[in-house]
Order: C-alpha cells, then structure tokens, then sequence
C-alpha cells in the first residue's frame, strides 16, 4: 500500500518555541486515520503544514507523494480540508458556498448540482435557504464537511471535526467517515477519543508536538492490554481485591459490582502465577482470569497523562 | 470555469450582496445628485441667510458656471471618496484571513496570487464603475441645472481621479496582505496619500509621477490645461507592482 501523507522529521518552531519537534508519520492511503492528542500537542499545526497554509521550519512533508514545499494547484485539486473552525461567507446560503467552493475546483456544472444536492442531504441542510451568517455552530461544522468532500478527496484532512457537534451529529458525521473507508483517506486530528476508537484504523498520538506512538488501533490496544488482568470470584472478591493491591506488581485495582476485580499489573507473568495460588489459598472459586482489554481512554492517559501533570 | 474565474464571481457577488454596495455608489450618488444643486444654489442661500453684508460679499465674485459643479465633484472625489476608498479596502485581505475564509478557499485550487489579484481586479472595477455612473449623473445634472455642461473637463478629470483611485486600492490590497489590522493599513493609506499630496507640489514629480494625480482632476475640473498622460501611465504601472508585491507578500505569510 502507498502513503497518502509521509511525514518525516518534521520541526515547527514558533521563535523559540516548538510546536512540533521532528515528527514521523505515514498514513496509508484508504485508511481512517485518528491524530489523537490533547490541546496544543500540535495537531492544528500538522494540519496547518499539510494543507500548504504553514511552512516546516525542518523536515519534509509529502502529500499524495507531492513535497509540499513545491505542491501548487493539482495537489490541491484531490485534497478535502475542513478547519477546526470553518469561516464561511456569511452571506451565502448553503446551496451557493457548495457551488462556490466546486466552482474553485473546476467541476462541472452538472455534476456540481448533483453533488451539491447529495451532500447538502448528507450535512442535513436540504431546504435550508437561509444564509449561513444565521446557522448554528454545529450547522456549520456539518457544512465544513459537505464543502470538503465536494471535490470526492482522494485525502479528506479534518480537524476536530466533531467537537461542535451534538451526539446526533457527531453520530452522523463519524458513520459517514466510517462509509468512505477504502475509498477514500479520512485523516482526523480530535481530542476524542471515543471517536477514535469507534471508527478509526490507526491512531498516531501526538503530546507537546511529539509522536508519542503510532499503530493500528487493534495493536496498540493489544499492546497495552497485556498489561491489564481481569480476575472475577463468586465470593469475598473484596478481601481478595485488597491482597491483591498489596503486591509489588499491582499498579492499580479496580473493583466492579458483580465480583470483578481489574488489576493493572506491572509484570503480567508474576501476577499470572500469583494471583490463582491466591485464589486457591482462600479457597475461592475463580470463575474468570484474563488478560483485559486497555481502552483507548487508559492508554492514552498513560502515555500522555504524565507530562500533563 | 477555473479556480480564478470562480473566485472572480465570488468577489463581484460579494459586493452586491453586502454593504459593499451601499457605502461608495451610496456616496458617489448623493455627491453627483447634490453636486450641481449645491453648486448652483449655495450662494444664493448664503445671501438668503446671511443678510446684507454676505449678500455684497457675494455680489463681488462671479456666478457660478458648470465648471463649479465639475470642482465640486472633483473636489468630493480627491477627499472623501479616496478617504472612504483607503478606510474600506484597509481590510482587503486581512478581512478574509480574520474571518477564516481564506483558509477554505485557498486549500482548494486557487492559488495566492490568484486571490490577491482577483481581489484588487474586481474592486478597480467596481470603482471605475461606481466613479464612471457618479461622473454620468454629475454630467446630466450639471446640464439640468446650468443649462451647459461640456464635457471634456468633467470626464479627464473623473478619470484621472479614477487612476489615483486605482492606485489607492492597489496600495491598500498590499497593506492588507502585510498587516492584519483594517485600522492600522488605513492609518498608513492616509500617511501615504499625505505624503503623496506634499510631494506633488513639487513640480518635475508631479509632472512625471502618480502624485501628479493628487492635484491634476480639481486642475482639470476648473477646465484647465494639466498634462496627466505620465502621471496615468506611471500610475497604472505602478498599481501593477504594487499589486504584484501583495501578491509576493502574501505567499510568504502562514494562514
């Protein structure tokens, strides 16, 4: 598979400050791709290089394999933007900015009018013919996406592009990125993670403008849930839970209703050998033992939330 | 339709749309309206209102002809309207770079320069079409109301403003794309057209430069001799490489 975005080494400074300190990352092309971080990791400004609206202080930057640095129009031509805040002219209607902004690209009046027509229906505005300088934050956002697919993208870049929305509408917008996997390259910078894992493929997760890690979604859940060990007793799960906290390889417990106890564990093998002879000594009866699934929640608290402190 | 093209339509959509209609035409309809009336009429209301003193005042100067209604609209044209002119196109580009519209736009197929160029295109035209209906309605009224009106001195002095005008806007498209203030680039638009009107005073610059045009159209509109074919020439030129620097200008700047 090729790479719809290839970033390599990548440096962004801003005086003396560094928004971005020499980033790797490649996004293959059909993928849904999740850029997760917290606010002001760097993820605008990834954008903000990629789109050709900023420069790379260093590094290079390759789109559709085009260098950015001399990428003109043709690129342009296959890339879908949406920014986290879209401006629009206010005095247009939905209708005329989806007309206008095709009009940018050239297409054809016909086929304008039905894809104009299709993704106004997609964006929820069909019918809507009041001017956009009265819609609502999360119409807007809607129809950011709208204009940023008019064009049919080979590369569709959106930032945060469901952190306006309400649960309909994020609900909405995510099943529709979902529908373009395999056709098109869905790369998303959010803070959501619940995004993220609901639709993506691979997730790079960027922290005080450094990759932190970048994997597929699968792996990199797998990767960390090793660490996890979920241990479920018919009885005196309580007493059990404060044993097993008072070992040197348990990070963390967590108790759940029905008997579950979760363990985060630093060394999955001691625990595995220790925790059953536990058990046993208690004579308790072990309905369930295994190795628990990290959310993507925990794993990117753990890679990311020591340096927010 | 290109990329540009499209964008054309956009900006020329924009000002019939918006306040942008209403403000220059706005201005230059009442001045061509009022013009010849006042023109006419002011010193008769001056005597009316201000008893026998003003009223032997008045008698002392001669009465007014045609050519005082062509001075007024010259008059109107070098002042307030370049004012406005500099004030409203303060904004230009930084307006969309503000409103975060050019960011949509130009991560489609439009290039920088065709954004700047399209801009200062669109508004030269629209002033040359605002000034142009202005000078016409200041020309019939003129006929109306003095019962004479040549033409010649009204029209090279309408458009020898028109160039000035064009070159005030091909100044205000390049210091809207280096600053982001609308305030701050029409500060420095009247600093320019201060500068510009002292330095026409001296002759061999004005003879051969746009500052030339600060003084020529009220010059004209008195129904004198000016030779205006350098300072236009150089002017249109110079609106060019101005224009062309905001578009450098421009490329250079992250949005």
């Amino acid at each position: 598979m090729t790479a719809a975005v290839e970033i390599h080494r990548l440096t962004k400074s801003y005086g003396h400050k560094r928004a971005l300190d020499r980033v790797d990352l490649e996004v293959e092309e059909g993928s849904v791709f999740g850029f997760l971080g917290p606010n002001g990791a760097g993820k605008t400004t990834t954008l903000r290089i990629l789109t050709g609206l900023a420069r790379p202080t260093k590094g290079t930057v390759r789109v559709l394999g085009h260098d950015i640095a001399t990428a003109d129009n043709a690129v342009r031509a296959d890339i879908g933007f949406l920014p986290d805040v879209p401006g629009f002219y206010e005095w247009m209607t939905a209708e005329e900015f989806l007309h206008f902004a095709g009009g940018l690209f050239g297409i054809a009046r016909k086929v304008l009018d039905e894809r104009t027509g299709v993704l106004l229906d997609l964006a929820g505005l069909t019918g809507v013919t009041t001017r956009i300088g009265g819609y609502s934050r999360g119409m807007k956002q809607r129809l950011g996406v709208a204009q940023a697919l008019i064009n049919a993208p080979r590369l569709l870049m959106l930032d945060e592009p469901t952190s306006a929305l309400d649960p309909m509408g994020r609900k909405e917008v995510l099943d529709m990125l979902q529908s373009l996997r395999g056709r098109t390259t869905v790369f998303f910078s959010t803070h959501i993670l619940a995004d993220v894992e609901r639709i993506c493929d691979t997730v790079a997760i960027l922290d005080r403008g450094r990759v932190v890690v970048q994997a597929p979604i699968d792996e990199l859940k797998a990767r960390y849930g090793a660490e996890k060990v979920v241990i479920e007793v018919g009885e005196g799960a309580d007493e059990l839970a404060e044993a097993i906290g008072r070992m040197e390889w348990a990070t963390k417990v967590e108790r759940d209703t029905n008997g579950t106890i979760a363990v985060t564990v630093s060394d999955a093998g001691a625990a595995s050998r220790e925790v059953p002879a536990m058990v046993a000594a208690r004579k308790l009866p072990l309905l369930r033992m295994e190795a628990g699934e990290m959310g993507l929640e925990e794993v990117f608290v753990q890679l990311v939330g020591g340096g927010q402190q | 339709m290109n990329g540009f093209s499209a964008f054309v339509r956009k900006e020329a959509t924009e000002i019939v749309r918006t306040w942008r209609i209403w403000v220059l035409p706005g201005m230059l309809l009442m001045f061509a309206l009022t013009g010849p009336l006042l023109a006419k009429y002011t010193p008769e209301i001056i005597g009316a209102v201000g008893g026998s003193q003003a009223a032997a005042i008045l008698k002392a100067i001669p009465k007014p002809t045609y050519l005082d209604s062509y001075a007024q609209w010259a008059k109107n044209l070098t002042q307030i309207v370049l004012f406005a002119v500099i004030i409203i196109y303060g904004g230009l580009i930084s307006g969309e770079r503000k409103s975060g519209t050019a960011v949509l736009v130009l991560t489609k197929p439009v290039s920088r320069t065709a954004f700047v160029v399209a801009k200062a295109l669109v508004h030269s035209v629209f002033l040359a079409v605002a000034v142009t209906v202005g000078t016409l309605v200041t020309w019939g009224g003129t006929a109306l109301v003095f019962g004479k009106a040549a033409g010649g001195p009204l029209w090279t002095s309408a458009m020898a403003w028109l160039a000035f005008g064009v070159l005030f806007i091909a100044i205000m498209t390049l210091l809207s794309s280096l600053l982001g203030s609308q305030a701050g680039a029409a500060g420095i638009g009247l600093g320019v057209f201060a500068l510009i009107s002292i330095a026409g005073l001296w002759e061999p610059l004005a003879k051969y430069s746009p500052v030339g045009l600060a003084n020529a159209p009220m010059v004209l509109a008195a129904g004198k001799e000016s030779a205006i074919l350098w300072p236009v020439v150089t002017s249109l030129v110079l609106s060019c490489l101005l224009v062309a620097l905001a578009a450098w200008a421009f490329r250079t700047k992250e949005l």
